[in-house]
């Protein structure tokens, strides 16, 4: 019972993670109907700007582990907010109108080129970076199963990010302006809304949160490795995919439904944990066949 | 046609052409090294470049030597297909005498075919699988450090003799890992330990919940894990987590200063082994410490860097005496015994395997590798995990 | 001039084009320091440029042809395996830069003809190199076995069809990026096809004539390097003869009219499904022929080759060289594999290099470095 609650626990975990990047690409998708394929490498990249706030931090002679969490944070989210935008106004707007595959590939191709620059010019880049233990340690064991504080607070930050953005979303005039942008472009043109302020504001919005959940990750794993993610860029764009593009919510279903595909996986076959991403994959393709627009359809209108 | 404008791209061609004819030969000689210079295991592939390097600088600097050493450095990542790649680009080479070759098992075991095919003697300075020398009788694989069978059965020796019974064991699913299992769970049952379970894991993996929730429910009393650097950094930080209060016991692969940085405090406790002596107490250690300090590399020269440095010495020498011929280098290579080194007498069996007889325990102690014999575990100052 | 016989006229211009290629071609891959080769790469894109820019090289390809163009290449590469005869390194890369041009034209088919996107192409090249793994080793004679890692991989491709023929556009591109992963973890897991390992291959051998063995022929010693190299070539005339006649067809005009506009070509009753499944599957098939002979050529395989960085590489060469143009993509092949090997400095930046290069592609000329050509209708003028 509580080998099951550890496992649980640990798909909630990585659940966040993903729904986190889905949310970046959803939004993205929403707003320019393309699929910003560099996200998941803009998580890295956030990771790795959180590591080197950190070395500056302790190079300052910050010694308490909550300025530096903070300054780690604020790097990655703050560079990762600039970089999101710059992608967006150098890859993404001049391929406006240009086939979806095209964008597909120039950000597949220009978070190639994220990933490289990290493992060649960063310090020790092709080697897996110890990321530092800036949350309290402090834990409680209900029978086998071990609680741990730094990772109740990071749920409850995730938690909380997300709900921020909802409200952003919702009721702010920002928000009111992504949605319409999302909903029909030309109309909101019309409407004078300034499109390239929105699109380039959603880019930095969506790229902080991928930062946070690189950061998040680092936390998690003690860990930031220059090619983590590829891989969580796709499963980010798999959880987004599975709950729809365009649609938040879906998203956020998405991302748990993948961390919990990974989990039964890793229960199921415990003799090759390694197996859970073959079976996660496999299972995203057969419901892809399924529900071709994702489970949670995605709003689509095509002109003929 | 114009044939004016046809005979322009057409002289250009040809004045490239002949400035591409390659220039007249020196007496170059060229050696391969192979480790892997990037990836999580890089520290003790540069230490093992840096080591085969100030082999060849010492010789250069050398008045009597016959010939000019050049180091060939090509990097295999850890991965056996680069590891194919690099050594079929070497091989193929015909420039290129010799090889210093790989550090990851997994790399060497891959290369042994391409080494036979093209012809070009090597001389292991880093894998410790016995299938390397042993699985095939091509003359041109030789290895000068040692093999991980007495590794394991010194490392059940001295666990038993702590007092542990109860392992789990963890190791990666390359021949390197399932190696370490085989024989490890061979010398700890024969000495009366119990293995509680055994999860193979992949080199890559990133996530050991699965792995370590399960271990902790077994309740032992040490963690064995059969694997490098990478993952062994990743385990003991997620036991950690999982709160899995065992003691972590390692093998070669995890004797580096990376593992020490990549856990920091964690790292502490940590024990392992190694064939062959601390680069200390060689027979000529201090001289291949003095000098590689002189040379300000900026990397230590790790574990095996002594074993690079005395296989590309071998090289040389085997070189000087025979010249630059690779058919010739192997056959002198085939009658290597006794020869001096800094790491002690080099003999190569039928199998080109030299023996090394030391094998040593290591402990970190205060975010260093110590001999277990001078470290303040051994003097009872300090305690290992469950002691 | 212009009253000498067609035939003669494109004899005569195919030779142009090819003497001062393979000149270049013999000092790019015999020079041996870095200085050298880039004097020669310099040359040579001035000497292309040149002839660009006066227009020469245009009216030289179109007077030459397609056949005499092939044909002269083809001696070309084979003369070069001539001169290169005991140089294994060189017969290497070589062979090596064909048999991703086998490959290329496999995803050729698939995303400049069709227009159906493929990410898990180095998965395909997998699949024939382990089906070469697996039945090299027995009774079947190896032509078929290299023509089952080609059927192999069609087949694992038909195991996408059901979702790819459902979704478009990202979610297509998904699930081949999916499988790609899926690909490659499944084969580092699973012990009994090697793992993270990987398998030895024995060499190609044809009735007795084994590739592996350097041999002497006419009192020359010749590395095996070069028979693979000349399989290579053969195979790249094959694909190239077999995708060429594809496109002239009109299979060729199904697929143009189903990547231009499913919705349309549906609307003139072309069955959209079918002519994506046999683009699909023969472009995996090719793939895999291509991974098979590559497997044995090296001897040796791993998971690690296939991964999602090797897929978009392939792509990559495709991009380079213009979607749609196979000229092109010839070139961009030969570029992608030889330049990182012959500048050692840029081996380490290649990818980086290779993605930023794509980018600026797509974002200042995004139809590529030469346009694709429209299909002339039967019998009117050239534009």
């Amino acid at each position: 019972m509580d080998l099951l609650a550890q496992y649980v626990m640990n798909g909630v975990m990585l659940g966040l993670m993903y729904a986190l990047v889905a949310l970046g690409f959803t939004l993205f998708f929403g707003v320019l109907n393309v699929i910003q394929f560099a996200h998941g490498d803009v998580l890295t990249a956030g990771a790795f700007a959180g590591l080197a706030g950190y070395a500056v931090a302790v190079h300052a002679g910050v010694e308490a582990a909550l300025p530096q969490l903070l300054t780690v944070a604020l790097a990655a989210t703050l560079s990762m907010a600039l970089l999101g935008a710059v992608l967006g106004r150098a890859l993404v707007l001049p391929l406006k109108g240009a086939p979806a595959l095209n964008v597909l590939l120039a950000t597949l191709m220009g978070g190639t080129a994220l990933r490289e620059c990290i493992r060649l010019f960063y310090p020790g880049g092709s080697q897996p970076q110890r990321f530092p233990a800036l949350l309290p340690s402090a834990s409680w064991s209900l029978g086998r199963f071990t609680v741990r504080l730094d990772n109740l607070l990071m749920l409850a930050t995730g938690v909380g990010l997300i709900l921020g953005l909802s409200l952003v979303l919702q009721r702010t005039r920002l928000g009111l302006a992504i949605r319409a942008v999302a909903q029909d472009e030309e109309t909101a043109r019309t409407m004078g809304i300034d499109f390239r302020r929105v699109v380039l504001l959603t880019f930095a919005v969506g790229s902080a949160l991928a930062a946070f959940a690189g950061v998040m990750n680092g936390l998690y794993y003690n860990e930031v490795n220059f090619g983590s993610g590829l891989l969580l860029g796709v499963i980010g764009f798999s959880a987004a995919v599975l709950g729809g593009l365009g649609n938040l919510s879906g998203a956020l279903l998405g991302g748990f439904l993948f961390a919990g595909l990974q989990t039964l996986g890793a229960v199921a076959m415990p003799f090759a944990s390694a197996y859970k991403d073959v079976f996660a994959f496999g299972m995203v393709i057969l419901l892809l066949a399924w529900r071709p627009t994702g489970l949670i359809g995605e709003r689509l209108g095509e002109r003929v | 046609m114009n044939p004016r404008v046809v005979a322009l791209p057409l002289r250009l061609t040809l004045l490239v052409l002949l400035l591409a004819l390659p220039a007249g030969a020196k007496e170059v000689v060229k050696l391969a090294f192979i480790g892997p210079l990037t990836g999580g295991n890089s520290a003790i592939g540069l230490g093992g470049r840096n080591s085969a390097d100030l082999a060849v600088k010492l010789r250069n600097a050398d008045p009597a030597a016959r010939y000019q050493y050049e180091l060939v450095v090509l990097d295999d990542e850890c991965k056996p297909d680069t590891g194919v790649q690099v050594a079929t680009k070497a091989a193929a080479d015909r420039s290129i005498i010799a090889g210093v070759t790989h550090y990851c098992s997994v790399v060497a075991m891959a290369t042994v075919d391409t080494f036979h095919r093209l012809a070009l003697p090597t001389v292991v300075w880093g894998a410790v699988l016995p299938d390397i020398t042993y699985s095939h009788s091509y003359k041109e694989i030789h290895r000068v450090n040692g093999t991980m069978v007495n590794q394991n059965e010194t490392a059940a020796r001295l666990m038993l003799k702590q007092g542990y019974r109860r392992w789990v064991v963890i190791h990666d699913t390359t021949d390197y890992g399932k190696g370490h299992n085989k024989y490890f769970t061979q010398f700890v049952t024969a000495g009366g330990g119990q293995i509680l379970g055994t999860f193979g894991v992949t080199a890559d993996q990133q996530d050991f919940t699965a792995e370590l929730t399960q271990a902790k429910a077994l309740n032992p009393e040490v963690i064995f894990f059969g694997g490098l650097t990478p993952i062994g950094v990743r385990i003991r930080a997620q036991m950690d987590k999982l709160g899995v209060n065992a003691q972590f016991q390692g093998t070669s692969g995890i004797v580096s200063d990376d593992f020490i940085k990549g856990l920091g405090p964690l790292a502490e406790g940590v024990v392992a082994f190694r064939e062959g002596a601390p680069a200390e107490k060689l027979p000529g250690g201090k001289f291949f410490l003095e000098k590689y300090a002189e040379q300000k590399y900026s990397n230590p020269p790790e574990a095996y860097g002594p074993f690079a440095f005395a296989a590309a010495s071998l090289l040389m020498d085997t070189i000087e005496k025979v010249g630059p011929d690779r058919k010739k280098v192997l056959a002198a290579l085939g009658e290597v015994k006794g020869k001096d080194s800094i790491v002690g007498a080099i003999t190569f069996d039928d199998h080109g395997q030299n023996t090394v007889a030391a094998i040593t325990a290591y402990v970190v102690q205060d975010g260093k590798w110590l001999v277990w014999e001078d470290s303040e575990y051994a003097a009872g100052k300090r305690r290992l995990k469950g002691r | 001039m212009s009253d000498a016989p067609a035939w003669l006229r494109s004899a005569l211009a195919a030779l142009t084009l090819a003497a001062p290629s393979g000149l270049l071609l013999y000092g790019f891959l015999s020079a041996e320091l870095e200085g050298r080769v880039g004097l020669v790469l310099a040359a040579g894109a001035l000497a292309v440029a040149g002839a660009w820019r006066t227009g020469w090289l245009g009216r030289l390809v179109r007077m030459a042809g397609e056949r005499a163009l092939v044909t002269a290449f083809t001696l070309l590469a084979g003369g070069l395996v001539a001169v290169f005869h005991d140089d294994p390194f060189v017969l290497l890369l070589m062979a090596r830069a064909f048999i991703v041009l086998v490959a290329c034209l496999g995803l050729h088919v698939q995303l400049a003809d069709a227009g159906v996107p493929n990410f898990a192409g180095a998965a395909f090249f997998g699949v024939g190199g382990y089906t070469a793994a697996m039945l090299g080793r027995g009774a079947l004679p190896h032509p078929l076995v290299l023509l089952a890692g080609g059927a192999v991989a069609a087949a694992a491709g038909s195991l996408l069809l059901l979702p790819l023929l459902r979704t478009r556009g990202h979610y297509a591109a998904l699930i081949t990026i999916a499988f790609g992963l899926l690909f490659r973890t499944f084969f580092e897991v699973n012990e009994s096809l090697g793992g993270p390992q990987g398998l030895k291959l024995a060499g190609l051998e044809i009735l007795g004539f084994r590739f592996n063995d350097d041999r002497r022929v006419l009192g020359v010693e010749v590395s095996g390097y070069a028979g693979y190299c000349l399989a290579a070539v053969a195979m790249v005339l094959l694909a190239l003869v077999l995708v060429r006649r594809l496109e002239r067809s009109w299979l060729g005009l199904a697929l143009d009219a189903v990547r231009l506009d499913e919705t349309a070509a549906a609307c003139f009753g072309i069955e959209v499904a079918r002519w994506k499944i046999a683009a699909f599957t023969l472009g995996n098939a090719l793939i895999g022929v291509a991974g098979g002979l590559s497997a044995m050529m090296v001897g040796f395989i791993a998971p690690n080759n296939f991964s999602f960085q090797e897929s978009l590489v392939l792509v990559s060469i495709l991009l380079l060289g213009g979607l749609g143009n196979v000229a092109g993509l010839a070139v961009a092949s030969l570029i992608v594999v030889w330049l990182p090997e012959k500048l050692q400095p840029i081996q380490e930046f290649r990818y980086l290099l290779f993605a930023a290069l794509v980018v600026m592609v797509l974002v200042l000329r995004p139809t590529g470095l030469v346009p694709r050509a429209l299909r002339r209708p039967f019998g009117s003028p050239a534009a």
